[in-house]
This record gives C-alpha cells, structure tokens and sequence, in this order.
C-alpha cells in the first residue's frame, strides 16, 4: 500500500509504466513533464542508455496538492523494457501501487506485449503479489500507427478475460497521456478509502 | 504490498527526528535522510551553515534504488546483504546504511568530515532508529473515508484535465 507519513502529513503513491521495449512508457512521462506546471512537479531522472534505452528506470514526482490536510504525491516510473533487463524491472516493483501497462499497436508487437505482460505477472508473483490485487490500467499506445491492430485482438493476448480498464493513446502526440495517467491514480487513491 | 509500508507519526516521528539531529549536530554532515524502500522520504534534516539540497525525492529515489540493486548483487554473491554503501567523490561523500529491512539512512557530507566518525555516529542513530521501528510493526493498517477519494478525484481532474 502506499506510504503514509502522518507526522509530515503526506502519502505517498508509486506507479510504475511496464510493457514491451519500445512501447513508449517513457514517452508517456516525458509528456507528462512538459505539460504539467513547474510547480506541481520535481525534475525528470533518466537511467538510459546513449541510444535512449531506459536502463534502469525513468522517474518523475508528481504534487497532487493536499487532500484533507495531506500532502498527496505521486512517484512515477517507466522499467526498461528489453527482455534482458529483467533484474532491474523486478526491482522498479517492489512497492508499486498502481501499473500502466503500455501495449504497442504495432502488428509486428503483438508477441512480444503478450510476452511482458506475462514476465509482469512472472515478477510480481515473485514478490508474492497477485496481478489481479493491484490496480491496473492497460493503455494500447501508437494508435495513430498506420497497420494499427484493433484495440480487441491486442487486449486478446493481453487480458483475454477482458478484465483491465483499456485506454487509447498517442502518446508521442500527447493523446491519451492524461487520461491514463488519471484513471491509474483514481484507482489507486480510491484504494485508499476501502477498508482492508 | 511488496516492501513494508511506513507510517512514521506522532511520538515516533518526533523520535526519529531527534535522533536525527543529534546525528547531523555530532558528525557535522550537511544532510540527513530516512528514506523508505520505496524511494519516499520519510523524514529529513539539514544543518543550517548547508546550501539549499539537491531535489530530496530524486536524491531518495535513487538511493533506493540503488540500494535495491546492490541487494540483488549480494544475494547473487550469496550474500544476505551489503549493508553499507559509501560513494566518494572529490568533495563530498554519500554514505547509506540500512535501517532494518524497512529502511535507508542516507548522509550526505563534505570530504573534509572523517568518515570513521560518521559511520560510529551512524551506527548508534540505527540501532536506536531501528528499535523505533520496530514498535510500529503492530500499528494496525490506516484507511481513509469515500470523502477522501471524492476529494482526490477532484484534485486530479484539475491537475490532468
């Protein structure tokens, strides 16, 4: 759950972008620092690589303000997303209370989304953590590709069972950024407020 | 829940604080951090004579994470851990030990301090912290009321529209 501070009056949010390498999870945070007042957010860190391969992790602080007297912040992250980074993906994990999953439209990507939705699985298992226990969002990004899969063959591999919120994005154009973003937060905010 | 969550408050904060000052007062550091596992700071200090710090949720982010893979090193090594990391540069040092399994102190000084020092200081801050910490292990979970929700949601539809 998240961190709650009730001396400094704050809690505390981490949500974490996951998906394919190159499915544009950075590029979702990226967006969201540009666009967010100065105020509001803290300075963007990214672990990559010289060819703009996140190697460890991106990371942006997001102030919500204050909701009843506490301070309500979000911690973002992206985990980097090629298959041999494993280990570093498995640490981005530990204390996360919400995902975007960031699912590439592109039909030659099809594999590999079902492949690291099912190492997400793999890895939060290992932490003894069930997917279905935390809140998730699946954002289909690139639908401005041209041979863009349909939204419902990509959620097939993905949740077949059709279980996830589903949320279409552009983010290399901004589009869907927010409305993922905001949905992932309400659920886990709204989290907060049910007894355990 | 993958780390234990934190919830420093009340008496306890206020403890931890102290121990914290007393920290930074004996060793001369310029800043001092209790960072959860999770990267979040959970409380700090500074000494008056430092400049204003580095962004502190970076600094915490990237120590724990740091700390996080340098765990993952150990235990591949067949280590249960590596309790300690100082790095050091040319004017300044950055000096983190684990508090328990929970969480980091993280020190952050200039090269002139004698590194011995701080670490015995630091030592004496853990152990005291720790045993803190531990009285918080039976604190039942907190939850907030629909009204807290309604309120955030509001707050999020301003901030992303």
């Amino acid at each position: 759950m998240s961190t709650i501070n009730f001396a400094a009056r704050e809690i505390n949010c981490k949500i974490v972008y996951y998906g394919p390498g190159m499915s544009g999870k950075t590029t979702n945070l990226k967006h969201v620092f540009t666009k967010v007042p100065t105020h509001l957010r803290g300075e963007m860190i990214s672990l990559a690589t010289e060819d703009e391969r996140t190697l460890f992790f991106d990371f942006l602080p997001l102030d919500l303000g204050s909701v009843q007297g506490f301070k309500t912040r979000f911690h973002l992250y992206t985990v980097p997303g090629q298959v041999f980074y494993n280990a570093s993906r498995k640490l981005i994990l530990r204390g996360v209370d919400g995902i975007v999953f960031v699912a590439d439209s592109a039909p030659n990507r099809l594999r590999a989304n079902a492949e690291s939705m099912r190492n997400l699985r793999e890895n939060l298992l290992e932490h003894g953590l069930d997917i279905k226990t935390i809140p998730m969002i699946l954002q289909i990004n690139k639908r401005d590709l041209e041979g863009a899969l349909p939204v419902e063959m990509i959620r097939a591999v993905i949740d077949p069972k059709g279980e996830l919120l589903i949320t279409e994005a552009s983010a290399h154009e901004g589009r869907g950024v927010f409305e993922t973003l905001k949905a992932v937060s309400k659920m886990v905010l709204e989290r907060l407020s049910q007894p355990t | 829940m993958i780390e234990p969550s934190l919830a420093l408050y009340g008496e306890t904060f206020e403890k931890v604080e102290q121990h914290l000052e007393e920290l930074l007062a004996a060793t001369g550091v310029r800043y001092c951090l209790l960072v959860d596992r999770k990267g979040f700071v959970l409380s700090h200090k500074e000494a008056l004579w430092a400049p204003r710090p580095p962004a502190l949720d970076s600094v915490a982010t990237l120590v724990a994470g740091n700390a996080a893979a340098t765990g993952a090193l150990a235990n591949m090594l067949g280590e249960s851990t590596f309790s300690e990391q100082i790095h050091q540069g040319e004017k300044g040092v950055l000096y983190v030990e684990s508090v328990g399994d929970s969480a980091l102190l993280t020190l952050i000084f200039d090269s002139s301090v004698p590194l011995g020092r701080v670490k015995v200081y630091a030592k004496k801050t853990i152990t005291a912290i720790t045993g803190l910490l531990k009285t918080l292990q039976d604190v039942p979970a907190v939850s907030f009321d629909q009204s807290f929700s309604v309120s955030a949601s509001a707050l999020l539809d301003d901030l992303l529209g």
